[in-house]
């Protein structure tokens, strides 16, 4: 009878959410693959065994993780990278979007939310976190992260035109 | 649909990048006998592809599952064995009557010449010192000819037994898993088997990290 860890399935289902969110909390790009494997790897220890892990539960400790680090780096450094951590978002999605200009206006318009809001949307939508799950993760109470939710929401309805229509006129010839 | 739900599944539609598989095997050794606690069966087709040569159902209108039919072979099989050594044994033995015919369980010990003797005269016999070639011509089974045996483990289940202290250690948590190891003999010409189970447990230890 054949077998593998569980951790695989579990890390197929998930890897790619947890990877996205890391590298929203990373200083800097590099760094998103440790920071998920440190968080991954302390909470598969804790609670591996039981063979379900709850997902909120890495998202947490990615968090956590990531301020820890950051507290640990000099000011002069984080200033560095706090170039680094602007890089848009859209690197970390499947290169198939590149010939779609209403979903790169849309990552466009994404890059544009405050880190709040942003995160937020990330858990809720790539995540598929419920708004309880996500208030956990984030320390806030619910109706601040269903908020966040909506104001990120609200203002890529706004923003998505604006870019689709920025696209136009970047691409349209001088008169 | 609203315009807030059409953006919301715009949204969805986008796909995260997958981890690579040199992060994935990064992964995996940083884990190391912490991803090997729990274990998930693959399923059956999987199986189908790694099935060694020697399994049983060999057909698929066998109307036993496969650990039955196991179980049920083997134990015939074992019984088939003890019967041929006990008539083997039976048989060979010096005759275990008197001259009235009364059996004398002593006068029988006392007749059977010393095994040590016999085991040096022939080093090789498994059986009261009797030669392979005679406990063969007696019995059934083959004595030379088996092929290597396959063994196999089989995780019946784990069971979490908490965190423990270990004075001068970090705390850690233990974890029991028990298992059914197997080893099957085949004999290639007779197609013979003959499956050993051997239950045993291991206890893994998982050092809890403090952050």
């Amino acid at each position: 009878m054949n077998s593998e860890p569980i951790w695989k399935s579990w890390f197929e289902r998930h890897g790619a959410k947890l990877l996205l969110f890391a590298r929203q909390q990373s200083r800097r790009p590099d760094e998103a693959e440790d920071l998920l494997q440190e968080a991954f790897v302390r909470i598969w220890r804790l609670y591996g065994h039981t063979g379900e892990v709850s997902p909120g539960l890495v998202y947490r400790a990615i968090r956590r993780l990531a301020i820890d680090w950051a507290r640990s780096i000099d000011r002069r450094q984080i200033r560095e990278d706090r170039v680094a951590l602007d890089s848009p978002i859209s690197f970390s999605f499947e290169r198939t979007l590149e010939k779609d200009e209403r979903k790169q206006a849309l990552l466009r318009a994404v890059d544009r939310l405050p880190g709040q809001q942003k995160e937020v949307l990330t858990l809720k939508v790539w995540g598929e976190l419920t708004f309880e799950e996500i208030a956990r993760v984030l320390d806030e109470s619910m109706n601040t992260v269903s908020s966040r939710y909506r104001y990120a929401l609200q203002k890529l309805k706004d923003w998505v035109p604006e870019e689709l229509e920025g696209k136009k006129e970047d691409s349209s010839p001088a008169s | 649909m609203n315009e807030v739900e059409k953006l919301e599944a715009e949204l969805r539609e986008l796909k995260p990048l997958p981890p690579g598989d040199a992060f994935k095997s990064r992964l995996e050794s940083a884990l190391g006998d912490a991803g090997k606690v729990a274990m998930r069966c693959l399923p059956e087709e999987h199986a189908e592809i790694d099935r060694p040569a020697f399994s049983l159902r060999q057909t698929s209108e066998s109307r036993f599952p496969r650990p039955i039919l196991f179980g049920g072979l083997a134990g015939l099989g074992l019984a088939a064995l003890w019967a041929v050594i006990l008539y083997v044994s039976s048989s060979i033995a010096p005759d275990a009557r008197n001259e009235n015919g009364i059996e004398d369980d002593l006068l029988v010990f006392q007749k059977s010449p010393p095994a040590a003797v016999l085991i040096a005269e022939d080093p090789d016999s498994p059986l009261h010192g009797r030669s392979l070639e005679q406990i063969q011509d007696v019995s059934v089974m083959p004595v030379s000819g088996w092929m290597d045996p396959q063994s196999s483990e089989r995780l019946l289940r784990m069971v979490d037994e908490g965190v423990i202290d270990r004075p001068g250690f970090l705390p850690a948590r233990r974890v029991r898993h028990y298992f059914m190891d197997e080893t099957l003999w085949r004999h290639s010409d007779s197609d013979l088997r003959i499956l050993s189970t051997n239950p045993r447990e291991e206890v893994f230890l998982i050092e809890s990290d403090t952050y």
